[in-house]
């Protein structure tokens, strides 16, 4: 059995951690050398005294061979505190070790077509990565709840936010998907990517449907194994008039839009 | 080196330590983290005559120690089993058991009949699911109607035969000694208990609630599992393979001591998925150094302690 063959076992040692919006917290864990992944992939962390490793979408890793690079090998994770196990790694401090495992599952597509990233909340992380990846080419749009959910980290990185009150203050009030329509009109992107609550993914779809534009969406389900095979985050896709399951652990997250069965 | 290997009666393992049904999927999907090569055995996910598509709703939630899960059987069926995956075992050199789920009796026995066909050394039969409408679960719960199944399947299959059974019964020794006279080579013991798993929270003066209603396992399960194969062992004479919470070598020499011949890794292969190889390391290394030859030297000095 080969390094190769056995690497999604992993250990980090966490080197920042910092709250960066109301329950909101960024992570950023250094890893092996030979970690890689790829924008749309997660990792799935063992939680202290927790049967269910928990997954999370990975918001930056530094590519390249440039050793050099402030962050180079270092993961990047944008998490909500919501349950036991994230309030566990939101206590980690700097020098603590991070069991996880990954990168795990399917990434977006990654070409040059004009890409139009939506995030909604903490569902940003994945379509930034993804931005950054293709070197700051897409446009990235987000909502947020109020001004207070929105990422410090993040904030200047984003071409266009909303907040559903509008205390973000200057550009959008009310949903993102309010200016789905508008975005779509003026970028006249070749490819949709959209991460965030089920309803965002869904009206992303359908509005990217219309428009006849391919969408990527990528969906959050509870996972017990990450891997595959407790068949626990099952969804269920229309392929050509053909229903079939698929795990958004290992056949996703990654899906696209036309083919989930909302 | 030490001598890891089980051998009584027809069940025969390189080493006690097995994976248990549905926590393994069909072994391959664990390359990227161990070398299935070395286990015991890899118990399949269930395996059904037809395809099945497995439940609807939310499938698993955590709780203490532990997590519920409602999966419902969703696996590829027999025919694509055989076709797809079995190749894959064999080349791999995987030692397998193929756990079984019929919907009747005739389900059961025509599945036998396709796996001693297909020269399968070993099945495990899953009469004890409690997340499927029909068959399975029933089976599980009566000694007549088990028995019944059990000298079906015996009649048409030649290989290992083993009996997997649920604690949701009254008193699990009538159904295993039932397993026993009507020609089960082993059993394996626990099954999922039957549970309810819910997260509350209450958010803008309104409560929200995720629930999953099916088998509960992992760590807290652990001491039921050790009183059932206690009980098993002292009306048994076929092995038992003992499976429920384990998740350290600790927790196998638990096992070892109330009489377990082997093993099954279950939840734990979720939450590390190297521990089963893991576990074999640390159990051959503390044989190696506490001067245990074979694991039967291991097992009859642990038994001393049994609590019978």
């Amino acid at each position: 059995m080969t390094i190769e063959k056995l690497k999604k076992m992993n250990k980090g040692k966490v080197t920042h951690i910092e709250r960066v919006a109301n329950e909101m917290f960024l992570i950023k864990i250094k890893t092996a050398p030979d970690f890689s992944s790829k924008p749309g992939q997660f990792i799935s962390i063992l939680c202290d005294g927790h049967t269910m490793r928990r997954p999370f979408s990975i918001m930056n890793f530094a590519k390249g061979n440039c050793s050099t690079a402030p962050d180079y090998g270092v993961i990047s994770l944008l998490f909500k505190k919501k349950g036991d196990g994230t309030a566990y790694i939101s206590a980690l401090k700097v020098g603590d070790t991070v069991d996880f495992i990954g990168a795990m599952g399917n990434g977006f597509s990654l070409n040059n077509e004009k890409i139009l990233l939506v995030g909604a909340g903490v569902g940003v992380a994945p379509v930034y990565y993804l931005k950054k990846y293709l070197n700051d080419a897409p446009r990235l749009i987000a909502g947020f709840q109020n001004a207070d959910e929105i990422p410090a980290c993040l904030k200047d990185e984003i071409d266009f936010i909303s907040t559903d009150d509008g205390s973000g203050g200057g550009q959008g009030k009310g949903s993102i998907i309010d200016f789905l329509e508008e975005e779509i009109r003026e970028y006249q992107p070749d490819r949709i990517c959209v991460c965030g609550p089920h309803i965002v993914l869904k009206l992303t779809s359908e509005i990217a449907k219309a428009h006849d534009i391919p969408c990527e969406v990528a969906m959050e389900k509870t996972m017990a194994c990450s891997i595959g095979v407790c068949r626990g985050c099952v969804i269920t896709l229309n392929k050509n008039g053909k229903l079939e399951n698929a795990s958004v652990c290992k056949d996703g997250p990654v899906f696209l839009g036309e083919e989930v069965v909302w | 080196m030490v001598d890891l290997s089980v051998k009584k009666e027809k069940l025969f393992l390189k080493n006690p330590i097995m994976t248990a049904s549905g926590t393994f999927g069909y072994a391959d999907e664990f390359e990227d983290f161990i070398d299935v090569s070395r286990l015991g055995a890899v118990v399949t996910k269930a395996i059904s005559l037809k395809p099945r598509p497995g439940n609807s709703w939310n499938r698993v939630i955590e709780v203490t120690s532990g997590m519920i899960n409602s999966i419902g059987l969703e696996n590829v069926g027999i025919e694509k089993f055989i076709s797809d995956k079995l190749p894959v075992l064999r080349k791999k050199n995987i030692d397998f058991v193929v756990n079984l789920a019929g919907s009747g009796m005739d389900e059961y026995v025509e599945l036998a009949r396709i796996c001693d066909a297909n020269k399968i050394h070993a099945v495990e039969l899953n009469v004890s699911c409690p997340n499927v409408k029909s068959g399975c679960l029933e089976f599980g719960t009566d000694a007549r109607t088990l028995g019944e199944l059990v000298k079906s399947v015996r009649e048409v299959y030649n290989g290992c035969l083993i009996v997997k059974l649920t604690p949701n019964v009254t008193r699990i020794e009538d159904i295993a000694l039932a397993a026993q006279e009507n020609g089960a080579d082993a059993v394996s013991a626990i099954n999922t208990l039957k549970g309810l798993g819910m997260k509350l929270s209450f958010k803008n003066g309104k409560f929200y609630r995720e629930q999953v209603i099916g088998g509960f396992s992992g760590m807290a399960v652990k001491p039921v599992a050790l009183g059932v194969v206690n009980r098993l062992k002292s009306v048994l004479d076929i092995p038992v393979i003992g499976l429920g919470g384990i998740a350290s070598m600790q927790d196998v020499l638990e096992f070892f001591a109330v009489g377990a011949d082997a093993v099954q890794i279950g939840t734990a292969n979720f939450t590390t998925p190297d521990i089963s190889v893991r576990i074999i390391d640390e159990l051959s290394a503390f044989m190696e150094e506490n001067g245990f030859r074979t694991l039967e030297e291991l097992k009859a000095v642990l038994r001393h302690f049994s609590p019978r």
